[in-house]
């Protein structure tokens, strides 16, 4: 008997081995004695000998970095990557201005249209290219390429010329007041032009930039390793050898990760937790307004959201305030434009009228409405849907809530097919970045399909005014308008809220809620 | 011979099915992978653009025949969204998923067996009470549930054990294992609890056959009655159940993939399929179909060794 069971379970083991010989054993990369990631203690303290900075870094984000290319990038998580492995034109410190980068100053022509850039010497590439003006020219061609995901980022530029080896000049067709904040964006970094040549496509596999950290390897939907630039521009930096960005889908997951030291940081926090680690010894909680908003789109082209009326009551029965606290458990700030506290244009405009049940009922003149909401899958997405399910119910709105997994919701809403649907944008440094496609009549996000012209004319001065008290103006003009009409119902800005251990050292949170490590040691 | 020559050649058409199957199921699913690889900023152009460049702008039937004949070839193609080739993303991904199999089926044999044989060999007993009030617990515990409680007790609290950080056995292999036994175990307990429960019936189904009654009163001890007589032919259905549970295993533990932060062959698949990465799914598809016909042959054959009655013909199923 006890053979039997032998044999049996040998020769299921023996056919699994063969399977997995012919699928290929696991990859060999690290030699031993490298340092590879150390098995972590409970106190997250490091095994490697404390007699310089160094060791690794892990990192956890909540989506996996598919692109490690950012002309094809599209997601937040890839951006935060790219943090560590390309530099930009431009960035920005902690109180959010413009600070030079791989340029090291610009000059703005008096028509606004011609940006000179002259930029920093002595930089290399990881492949140890020469970083110059016709790298520059290089990358803002291929992001301006047609199936470049940047193209629409910078559809002002015209042309892009070398003036000397350090110098740039990019022509816009008209001035852009937004165009410099673009340079901090994916459509700011840097990558090899010798290395794209080199790998053409599989760029992606090989990716090449300028910044503190290297492309080691990357485990397909797992985890993305890099290594130490030696030859960094910034002198001294950057401090660890190796960040490891880890994918942990679920923000729990992360958090139980970062609570024993397997994680030393994370890029999302579950709010359930934020009251749990007031007092934490490990771990710090940084939890600090972003430039994003969360809003309804309302597809205006047909009913029941063709009909003013509704819109304009579903806007006032909505209690911000209550969603904030409870959906987001406080880490947000409720809105009414899609003006983040840190961009110039917040102000007065993004505060909503408390809720009023009289006034909306008033508006809708007796006639009941029912509609779906379309929400992802997000356990705050959720709540906020249930909650304004509940807030449109006493005024005779029936919400009927639609649960859409991401691909989908994302197809059904680029196609129009929605009544509501619940949205994020996780917005940019310049206000036009997050108004200009949604409400322009031609916009590339215009999904509730709003047009009226008096918008659309005041949406292109303020992107060509360079004022930004005037910028202002203006845009405080547009939300008085847009207001009116609602072809979205703004709700609200999550908090960019990053989970810290308190091992790290160096940390700086940027408003732009990305994080940087070439400072960073533990 | 004749026999698995036979079975074999009928893993053609199932084959066959399977992928046309899960083909048409991807491509009537709302959402493409255009519009994930270019986010909500892109314009109907770029989108075309990018439908043209990934051939998904040809009908279906020719898109499926594309991917056919590169199978034939023995090409799986490259992934959709990252352009890796897709029996690259497989191989990177089949031995974490593989340790996990087999770890489990270790940890379920061990705690099966012996608890399902003393269950069965003294019923109602305590031993038989606790063993089944185990299987109970073990099938009716998510075991999501039961690997985060590791994860908050083992790694947060005790901090005996790391939460995530796999890296391949061939790399480094302490932080291979330290890093896979909670995995191992969550998922262990529970299929234990399953074949525990299998192996329990079918024993006392046995008990009551005429041959063990003879067996006793031969005077034959109890043990020898149950391990020498009895349990050769209980354990056919088990080997049924032991093969279905190591198929759906290599198939992918796509929850303890993603609690644990392992890079697995199921973890794979549900991205894949989230980033309607047709391409992907289908080679890994394909694959998981494969493993899982194999395994099903490999119990049958199994079976004739251990059941002579098939042998014969008369199926015992």
């Amino acid at each position: 008997m006890k053979r039997l069971l032998n044999s049996g379970f040998i020769a299921m083991l023996a056919v699994m081995l063969l399977l997995a010989g012919c699928s290929g054993g696991a990859k060999t990369n690290t030699p031993a004695g490298d340092s590879s990631t150390p098995p972590s203690s409970s106190s997250g303290s490091e095994t490697t000998p404390p007699a310089a900075a160094g060791g690794t870094l892990n990192i956890s984000l909540y989506l996996y970095p598919t692109k490690l290319d950012p002309k094809y990038s599209v997601s937040i998580a890839e951006k935060n990557l790219y943090q560590s492995l390309y530099d930009k034109l431009l960035d920005i410190d902690k109180d959010g201005n413009l600070i030079p980068m791989l340029a090291e100053k610009w000059e703005i022509s008096d028509d606004k249209k011609t940006y000179t850039f002259h930029l920093r010497k002595g930089v290399k590439f990881h492949d140890g290219t020469d970083f110059n003006a016709d790298a520059v020219k290089f990358n803002f061609d291929r992001y301006m390429e047609d199936d470049s995901a940047q193209k629409n980022a910078l559809k002002s530029v015209d042309t892009v010329t070398v003036v000397d080896p350090y110098t740039v000049k990019v022509q816009l067709k008209q001035p852009f007041a937004p165009f410099l904040s673009l340079m901090i964006e994916k459509a700011g970094m840097m990558v090899s032009p010798a290395a794209v040549k080199k790998y053409g496509a599989d760029f992606n596999n090989h990716p090449v930039g300028t910044g503190p950290f290297m492309f080691k390897e990357a485990v397909a939907g797992s985890s993305v390793t890099l290594e130490k630039n030696p030859n960094y521009w910034q002198a001294g930096l950057p401090k660890m050898d190796q960040v490891v960005f880890k994918t942990i889908q679920d923000t729990n997951v992360a958090f139980v990760n970062l609570k024993s030291g397997d994680v030393d940081i994370t890029d999302k926090f579950p709010y359930k937790e934020i009251d749990s680690v007031k007092n934490d010894p490990k771990v710090t909680l940084i939890n600090e307004p972003s430039l994003a908003f969360e809003a309804i789109y309302l597809n205006t082209a047909k009913p029941p959201f063709n009909d003013k009326a509704l819109r304009q009551a579903v806007d006032l029965l909505i209690d911000r305030d209550a969603i904030v606290k409870v959906a987001l458990n406080g880490a947000g700030v409720p809105g009414h434009s899609p003006f983040a506290p840190n961009v110039f244009a917040h102000g007065d405009s993004d505060i909503a009228a408390k809720p009023d049940l009289a006034k909306a009922k008033q508006l809708l003149n007796g006639k009941t409405y029912t509609f779906t909401l379309k929400v992802g899958t997000l356990p705050s997405d959720q709540q906020t849907g249930q909650m304004i399910q509940t807030m449109l119910k006493p005024a005779g709105i029936d919400v009927k809530l639609e649960k859409v997994e991401v691909a989908a919701l994302d197809e059904q809403t680029k196609s129009k097919n929605f009544d509501a649907v619940l949205a994020y944008w996780s917005g940019r440094q310049d206000p036009d970045q997050s108004i200009y496609d949604w409400l322009y009549s031609t916009g590339t996000m215009n999904y509730s399909g709003y047009s009226n012209p008096e918008v659309d004319k005041l949406l292109d001065e303020a992107r060509a005014e360079t004022d930004n008290a005037k910028r202002k103006a203006t845009y405080d003009q547009v939300m008085a308008i847009v207001q009116q009409d609602v072809p979205n119902v703004y709700l609200y800005h999550v908090n960019n809220t990053i989970g810290v251990s308190k091992a790290v050292q160096g940390f700086t949170y940027i408003p732009d809620g990305m994080i940087r490590t070439a400072n960073i040691s533990k | 011979m004749a026999y698995i020559l036979r079975r074999l050649l009928l893993t053609v058409p199932v084959v066959f099915m399977v992928t046309i199957m899960v083909f048409s199921l991807l491509h009537l699913l709302p959402g493409d992978p255009a519009s994930v690889i270019l986010g909500p900023d892109a314009t109907p152009e770029m989108l075309a653009a990018l439908r043209e460049q990934l051939g998904l702008n040809k009908p279906i039937a020719l898109q499926y025949w594309d991917w056919l004949t590169g199978v034939l070839h023995g090409d799986l193609g490259h992934s959709l969204v990252n352009n890796i080739p897709v029996i690259e993303l497989i191989r990177q991904s089949f031995p974490a998923t593989l340790e996990l199999t087999i770890g489990t089926f270790i940890v379920v044999v061990l705690i099966a067996l012996p608890a399902g044989i003393i269950a069965a060999a003294r019923p109602g007993r305590l031993a038989d009470y606790s063993s089944s009030l185990f299987a109970l617990c073990g099938m009716s515990i998510p075991h999501f549930w039961l690997g985060m409680m590791f994860i908050v007790l083992f790694a947060m609290k005790l901090g005996w054990l790391p939460a995530s950080g796999y890296v391949p056995f061939t790399q480094n292999p302490v932080t291979n294992l330290s890093a896979m036994i909670l995995p191992i175990l969550s998922t262990g307990l529970r299929e234990s609890a399953v074949l525990m429960r299998m192996v329990r019936s079918s024993l006392l189904d046995v008990m009551n056959a005429d041959y063990v009654r003879t067996a006793y009163s031969k005077g034959l001890r109890e043990r020898t009655v149950v391990l020498r007589h009895a349990l050769k032919n209980a354990l056919v259905p088990v080997v049924t159940t032991s093969g279905l549970i190591v198929a759906g295993l290599l198939g992918g533990l796509v929850i303890t993939e993603s609690i644990f932060s392992i890079p697995g062959f199921g973890r794979l698949i549900v991205d894949s399929i989230f980033k309607r990465d047709y391409v992907t799914v289908q080679g890994a598809v394909l694959v998981s179909a494969l493993l899982v016909i194999f395994i099903n042959l490999l119990v049958d054959l199994l079976y004739t060794v251990i059941d002579p009655r098939t042998k014969s013909g008369r199926g015992a199923k």
